[in-house]
């Protein structure tokens, strides 16, 4: 399997993970979106030194990983190439602010290590609550889920076959890579001087392709707004837990129930 | 039910692919669309669809093919594709079912109920919840077919429906088509199955309709077949010459 195939399956593993049925599988996208939003929103909003107010806000992602029976490790797998570069933001935090802000344990912590710590929980929250949005929402049901918040179709169609295209793009580079490499034995990767034409031949056979798709789209009466199959307005449930999980955010964000839980046990 | 007179296109800066074309297909009809490799049977399926710009006059359902009708349009004529993976662009088989209906307005239950309606008269149902990409090339082309019977089309447009089929998934898929009770315009190279599945034949040579006529009568005609690139159906030429051969010594 080459990595153009890889890549493929990989997102299509992300798909039949939507694919599943569990709690959080059955609420109704636009909640989920909702929620989504409002928690990366309150995430970021949080102060740079504020890491004990943070901390709290794992638990969102944490109770969505168990409700939607996807496993923690498998979002750090997918997002393995970009966790790295979310917790690099801050690196350079800790050498421009020095002061001191408490000492742990006889060492002195510096606000710019609380400020790094404080960004790199920020990201990795933020992309955990992502990607448990797209992992127990399928792109169908956000699409339809933008629709109802009067997002224009043209907006929601081309974010849909977007997606798809991307299939589309990794199947013909699947192709062109296995064909490459049967006469290329013993090469590792695509020579660079064939980076041109390959790109160029990848761009030709993914417009073709795409073309044909579209084709058959318009075929079957497409008119450049898809109507979405899962547009249906949710259960009373999922805006119960639309309410309920607000509440939550929005009250790890104006009390520091972190800070209250370690009083009452100092 | 299609009509073609003096039909002439081409392809946006190419040459001219369709020379004067002029037929017509009545109601119930089975036609099979032979012809070599760049002979313009695909292309003449594309412009019967509005796909390419045509000179002259096509007409379907009574409707000409213009931009105002091709909506009805492609409601009558139902096309399948040749490669199943253009047409199945959804994640499921019931979803790309859904798709065609629910743009001509029906409602999701209306829809579900015409999918199960097209999967139950191909013997397909097991595949209504499968994915697209888990399924075999037999089954994959049975629900193409099933994405076009949803939609309820008067004619059926069919582009090289055996090409890539194992014999077995070949024959399952003959049987589908022979059973379905719709007019049918067949484009291939299988001219066995033209032979099995039509009563007419409509031979294409570089554009320009060669031949047109009973199948029996034009697939039988080594001299004509051969002039216009194409050979007898294997099953009137009898195995090849070089095998003959070698049983007999």
């Amino acid at each position: 399997m080459n990595k153009a195939e890889k890549a493929r399956a990989e997102l299509l593993a992300v798909d039949e993970l939507a694919e599943r049925d569990s709690p959080v599988h059955r609420l109704d996208p636009l909640a989920k979106l909702l929620v989504t939003v409002l928690y990366i929103a309150v995430t970021v909003s949080f102060e740079k030194y504020d890491i004990t107010g943070l901390t709290v806000m794992v638990l969102f992602p944490v109770f969505g990983y168990q409700f939607g029976l996807i496993p923690v490790r498998t979002c750090f797998y997918k997002l393995r190439a970009v966790m790295p570069l979310v917790c690099a933001i801050g690196l350079l935090n800790p050498f421009f602010d020095r002061e001191i802000l408490f000492y742990a344990g006889g060492v002195g912590v510096s606000g710019g290590v609380v400020s790094m710590l404080t960004l790199m929980m920020k990201g990795v929250f933020c992309l955990m609550a992502s990607f448990l949005l797209a992992a127990t929402t399928r792109i169908e049901g956000l699409c339809a889920a933008l629709r109802r918040l009067h997002c224009p179709g043209l907006l929601t169609s081309l974010l849909l076959l977007t997606f798809r295209s991307i299939t589309i793009l990794l199947d013909e580079a699947a192709v062109m890579t296995a064909a490459y490499h049967l006469r290329a034995p013993g090469q590792r990767g695509v020579h660079v001087s064939a980076w041109g034409s390959f790109l160029g031949q990848l761009l030709l056979r993914s417009v073709d392709r795409s073309q044909r798709l579209y084709e058959s789209m318009l075929l079957r009466g497409f008119a450049g707004d898809f109507r979405f199959a899962e547009g249906a307005a949710g259960s009373a449930a999922s805006w119960i837990f639309a309410a309920l999980c607000s509440a939550l955010i929005l009250l790890f964000r104006f009390c520091n129930v972190s800070a209250a839980i370690g009083s009452a046990f100092m | 039910m299609l009509d073609f007179q003096n039909v002439s296109c081409a392809y946006p800066g190419g040459e001219s692919v369709l020379h004067g074309m002029s037929f017509h297909i009545a109601e119930g009809e089975q036609v099979g669309l032979i012809g070599a490799n760049g002979a313009g049977k695909s292309t003449l399926i594309k412009a019967a669809l509005g796909l390419i710009g045509a000179e002259g006059r096509i007409t379907a359902g009574g409707l000409p093919v213009n931009g105002k009708n091709l909506a009805e349009i492609r409601r009558t004529l139902g096309c399948v594709l040749q490669d199943s993976d253009d047409q199945m662009f959804m994640p499921t088989v019931l979803e790309d079912m859904l798709f065609g209906p629910m743009n001509y307005g029906a409602s999701r239950r209306e829809a579900e109920r015409l999918a199960d309606e097209a999967l139950a008269s191909l013997g397909a149902e097991h595949l209504k919840h499968r994915r697209n990409h888990g399924i075999s090339g037999g089954e994959k082309k049975l629900a193409a077919i099933a994405t076009v019977l949803a939609m309820h089309p008067r004619v059926m447009l069919i582009d090289e429906p055996t090409a890539g089929l194992d014999p077995r998934n070949r024959r399952a898929l003959i049987n589908v088509l022979g059973a379905l009770p719709v007019t049918k315009l067949i484009a291939t190279h299988d001219l066995d199955l033209v032979l099995e599945l039509c009563d007419r034949v409509i031979l294409l040579h570089e554009g320009s309709v060669a031949a047109d006529g009973p199948a029996e009568e034009i697939l039988r005609d080594r001299p004509l077949l051969e002039a216009n690139g194409l050979e007898l159906p294997f099953c009137l030429a009898g195995p090849p010459e070089r095998r003959r051969e070698r049983r007999e010594t």
